[in-house]
């Protein structure tokens, strides 16, 4: 029978900024910790277990949860790491709700962070194929591409922004797009996180003019659509449906309806075994999302979702993301963004919170999305980012790895009926 | 004590690097197309099964789940899927050079090889869909290097 | 526990020095030969769980190839990256919550060929306080927790380190799947060079190349795929304290605690009647009598008597890592596994020349941090004809 999960609180350790020097990992940890306890009726040694994530390539710690055991409270508790690159965060929640959901725990606490000035985002972007680059310079010697061999971009993944500007390219050729449309939505991301104080590139009643200032990188991402490398953490508190009145400290809670993921092969840079999937297509998505829905109950996803948070490392995926996840046409993005569909006060509101774009902690991301779609049906969210409506389901994404790996989640205001 | 109330912090260089290792990779695939590069074919495995056409060719389909073995040859002509411009450094400054990388799907395959693109005069003429030709060196040697890129077809 | 859940099959790889396979091919072959043996299609396997660490792979997000290798194409996938247990562990918890039948779980770690492992361990102390200081580390570590058991509990000697190698590369060499070392004589062991007093060179763990797969499934499905399905009682896990002066290395609070919830579980009050085997990991042989008393297996500071007894041997009263252990290979990341996959064998009895006999009721240990900081333990019992 099923168990039904709630997020009774949310948790930042503050704003979300390029440096930190004067926190260590652990005490970032702890501040977001507690920030989520002090919003509930919980004391400290009342949470049963603990999942904690982050890419820890980027900051040199291995294991950054062992360091952590008395800073999140864990001590004698159960604790599980997990990563799964850019998703590490809604990776990190599913595996909360599981540890719900089992019926083996009641109140878990599930962690995403990421300490970027501790490390080279670079060389840690650069760490997925470093593999390949290097026996490809076995098989030739072309890592630029430049006169004197095309095929050693393959372990690049091509281009100075990768494989992202191909999947761009590729939706925009699909949908009939152009880059105005990526403009559009970039500065729609950079205004709504004015709205919200955690987020961390805030530029107030961004233009899209002012993004088509900056220079292309690789066409068609400028660099005003690319994400910043963000520090912060997010913590969320997951309880089972018996103990929500007990713990709760608002009578609104998000409940967790329906979790999936899956993964599709290496979508760039598939130097050994062949890339035969376009990175715009996301078939992946489309299964997983389907499977989220029916186990949440939602039949018609159009009418049904009032409010989405979708990973947009980029900002040509507030346009594509949504209609993977079937909460619009298929290449209708870019007309519902010139009619401002996806506006804070639009049909559906697309990551009022800023997304990605405008705040990415790799390994937080992908749960501020489920905690940012969480504060708007608890009706929480600071700074005016909230949605003006009665928001009954909320549905969170996440993508990772080669633009293989992805994870939805779909929250609602009741709990799924057994 | 909370974090709020402490009042002097100290920052602490430090390094780290990974430097230790040894990296390995199935390379079956490449090495067939490195034989195919030294006659200027482009050679990939085909599973017999689904009929999907992998290049480079790995040794399994991940789609059947089952070994594979048969080499096909794919035709030196493809379609743009996905392109992109290179014009400016991570950074925003602009390159000396436009380069254009193309994702190409050569007629016969199911995969794209990425390479650089020839034979453009205006980047903001291409399209996704345009036909290329693959451009070979004159004394392959059965690298990489025999690419040397795709040449678009006017 | 809402369902019982079952491992229903499993797949080994030989430990190396140096595979030949690389992991991709590891993956591959493990869990094709696997499906194949229980007869179904990668289709009907419900969710896919990795447990690989970036830092030991060398690459970020070091799945990104692995997951179609597996089968996992289009379907469900997570990874964990902690001990390859905690893996398992999480499979389970799918399986618990009702959403999920079956999953599989996998590892591949090539530790003898393609990295300093130590470097990696270094990476998990933190960066602000004991690295920079170069103090404390792994093995100094062990060496730690090894003299304060022999100084608190006086019979316990230097020599007798020496022989719990001893043991374990005695029984590892009955283990086809192992390294294969010539075990070595106890005094060879105790004049080899010292690392970190008490601890030397030949009562550490050999690093190795090793893979492994299993299949878990709840119990409708068990019932079908196998006759022998091995049916997981219990599980616990805790995280200790990180600073290791703040812990007591002999006592191991931590470790004490996972076994007690995975007791408690198991509905188990006394392990030293209803446990009949251990598969516990250790990286050093100091490690295997603290462990072992922490459990519950032995009385406290029976250390000694427990080796010159006899009474862990195979065919002693508690036979503690049948297997060899980590004696036998000790693929970082992973070995865990390869202890679950050895339990699995010996209560299907198909552990051949390391067999227990009459065993019935195992538990499976595995650890992370210096000086088993974080433990997972599991209770696995017998199921089918006997």
């Amino acid at each position: 029978m099923r168990r039904n999960v709630a997020i009774i609180s949310v948790g930042y350790n503050g704003r979300f900024v390029s440096k930190r020097p004067d926190i260590s990992i652990v005490e970032m940890l702890e501040q977001a910790v507690r920030n989520a306890i002090s919003k509930t009726k919980l004391k400290p040694h009342e949470i049963d277990a603990f999942v904690v994530g982050n890419m820890h390539t980027f900051e040199g710690v291995n294991m950054g949860n062992l360091w952590a055991s008395e800073h999140i409270l864990a001590l004698n508790k159960p604790v599980m790491r997990i990563a799964t690159g850019g998703t590490t965060g809604m990776s990190v929640f599913h595996c909360a709700y599981y540890h719900v959901a089992s019926g083996l725990y009641d109140v878990v606490c599930a962690i995403g962070w990421e300490k970027h000035d501790e490390g080279d985002a670079q060389i840690g972007l650069g760490g997925i194929l470093l593999p390949e680059v290097f026996s490809l310079a076995h098989f030739g010697p072309d890592l630029t591409g430049k006169r004197g061999g095309g095929l050693g971009l393959m372990g690049g993944g091509g281009g100075s922004t990768g494989g992202a500007s191909f999947q761009a390219a590729s939706y925009l050729a699909k949908s009939g797009g152009g880059i105005e449309h990526i403009d559009m939505a970039a500065a729609l991301m950079r205004a709504n996180a004015a709205k919200n104080p955690y987020a961390h590139l805030q530029v107030p009643n961004c233009k899209p003019e002012d993004i088509a200032k900056t220079p292309i990188i690789s066409w068609p991402l400028r660099y005003g659509h690319t994400c910043p490398t963000s520090c912060g953490a997010c913590a969320v508190i997951l309880v089972a449906e018996e103990k929500v009145k007990k713990f709760a400290d608002t009578d609104k809670v998000a409940w967790v309806k329906g979790v999936a993921c899956g993964t599709s092969d290496a979508t760039i840079g598939n130097v050994h075994d062949g890339q035969i999937t376009d990175p715009a297509d996301q078939e992946i998505c489309k299964i997983v999302a389907r499977r989220a829905y029916k186990k949440a109950g939602i039949r018609n996803p159009k009418k049904e979702i009032q409010v989405a948070e979708v990973y947009d490392g980029f900002a040509h995926q507030v346009l594509m993301w949504p209609e993977k996840l079937l909460l619009v046409d298929e290449g209708a993005s870019p007309k519902l963004i010139e009619q401002g569909y996806y506006n804070l006060d639009g049909e559906l509101p697309v990551n009022p919170s800023g997304g990605v774009t405008s705040t990415n902690a790799i390994g937080a991301s992908a749960l501020v999305r489920v905690a940012e779609a969480a504060l708007q049906i608890m009706g929480m969210a600071e700074g005016g980012h909230q949605v003006d409506k009665k928001i009954k389901n909320a549905v969170a994404h996440g993508w990772g790895g080669l633009f293989q790996f992805v994870t939805v989640t779909v929250l609602g205001d009741t709990p799924v009926k057994k | 004590m909370k974090v709020e109330e402490i009042k002097e912090t100290k920052e602490i260089y430090s390094y780290w690097d990974l430097s230790a290792m040894k990296w390995r990779i199935e390379s079956e695939g490449l090495r067939l197309l490195m034989e195919g590069f030294k006659e200027k074919k482009v050679l990939g495995r085909q599973c017999h099964k689904c009929g999907t056409v992998y290049v480079p060719g790995p040794t399994y389909c991940r789609k059947c789940h089952i070994d594979i073995y048969r080499i096909v040859e794919v035709k030196n002509e493809g379609t743009i899927g996905a392109f992109t411009v290179n014009l400016a450094d991570i950074r925003g400054n602009p390159l000396e050079e436009i380069s254009i990388v193309v994702c190409v799907k050569l007629d016969g395959s199911d995969s794209w090889l990425m390479g650089r693109l020839e034979g453009w005069s205006d980047w903001k003429e291409i399209r996704s869909g345009m036909r290329v030709k693959v451009e070979w060196s004159d004394k392959p040697k059965g690298a990489l290097s025999d690419l040397l890129n795709f040449k678009l077809i006017k | 526990m809402k369902r019982r859940v079952a491992i229903v099959g499993y797949k080994l790889m030989k430990n190396t020095r140096a595979s030949e396979w690389t992991r991709e091919r590891i993956y591959y072959e493990l869990s094709k030969s696997l499906l194949e043996e229980l007869e179904i299609k990668r289709e009907d396997i419900d969710t896919f769980i990795f447990a690989s660490n970036d830092f030991a792979d060398g690459r970020t997000i070091s799945e990104v190839y692995l997951v179609q290798r597996m089968g996992a194409y289009m379907r469900d996938e997570s990874k964990v990256e902690q001990e390859a247990l905690n893996a398992c562990l999480y499979a389970w918890l799918r399986i618990q919550s009702g959403e999920y039948d079956t999953a599989m779980v996998g590892m591949a770690s090539l530790s003898s060929s393609q990295f300093k492992p130590l470097l990696v361990q270094n990476h998990e102390l933190d960066p602000v306080y004991e690295r920079p200081r170069g103090l404390i580390n792994f093995y100094s570590g062990a060496a730690f927790q090894a003299r304060a058991y022999m100084e608190r509990f006086k019979n316990f000697t230097e020599s007798h380190i020496a022989r719990y190698a001893e043991k374990g590369y005695r029984n590892a060499l009955k283990n086809q799947y192992s390294l294969q070392i010539i075990p070595p004589s106890i005094e060879k062991i105790e004049n080899s060079d010292p690392i970190y007093l008490p601890i030397r060179e030949l009562e550490v763990a050999p690093y190795a190349d090793g893979g492994g797969v299993v299949i878990l499934a709840s119990a409708e499905k068990a019932k079908k795929l196998t006759k022998k399905p091995v049916w997981i009682e219990g599980v616990g896990s805790a995280q200790d304290t990180y600073w290791i002066g703040e812990r007591d290395l002999v006592k191991l609070d931590g470790l004490r605690e996972a076994a007690r919830r995975a007791y408690r579980m198991a509905g188990i009050k006394n392990p030293k009647k209803e446990i009949s085997f251990a598969e516990v990991q250790t990286f050093f042989a100091s490690e295997e009598p603290v462990i072992a008393e922490a459990l519950g297996l032995f009385e406290e500071g029976s250390g000694a008597e427990v080796i010159e007894k006899g009474l862990s041997e195979i065919d002693g009263k508690i036979p503690v890592n049948p297997s060899g252990g980590s004696f036998g290979g000790n693929p970082m990341g992973g070995t865990s596994l390869i202890g679950l996959i050895n339990a699995v064998k010996q209560l299907r009895e198909e552990a051949d020349d390391f067999q227990v006999k009459k065993a019935k009721r195992a538990l499976v240990h595995s650890q992370d941090g210096v000086c088993a900081q974080h433990n997972t333990v599991m209770i696995l019992s017998a199921g089918g004809k006997k």
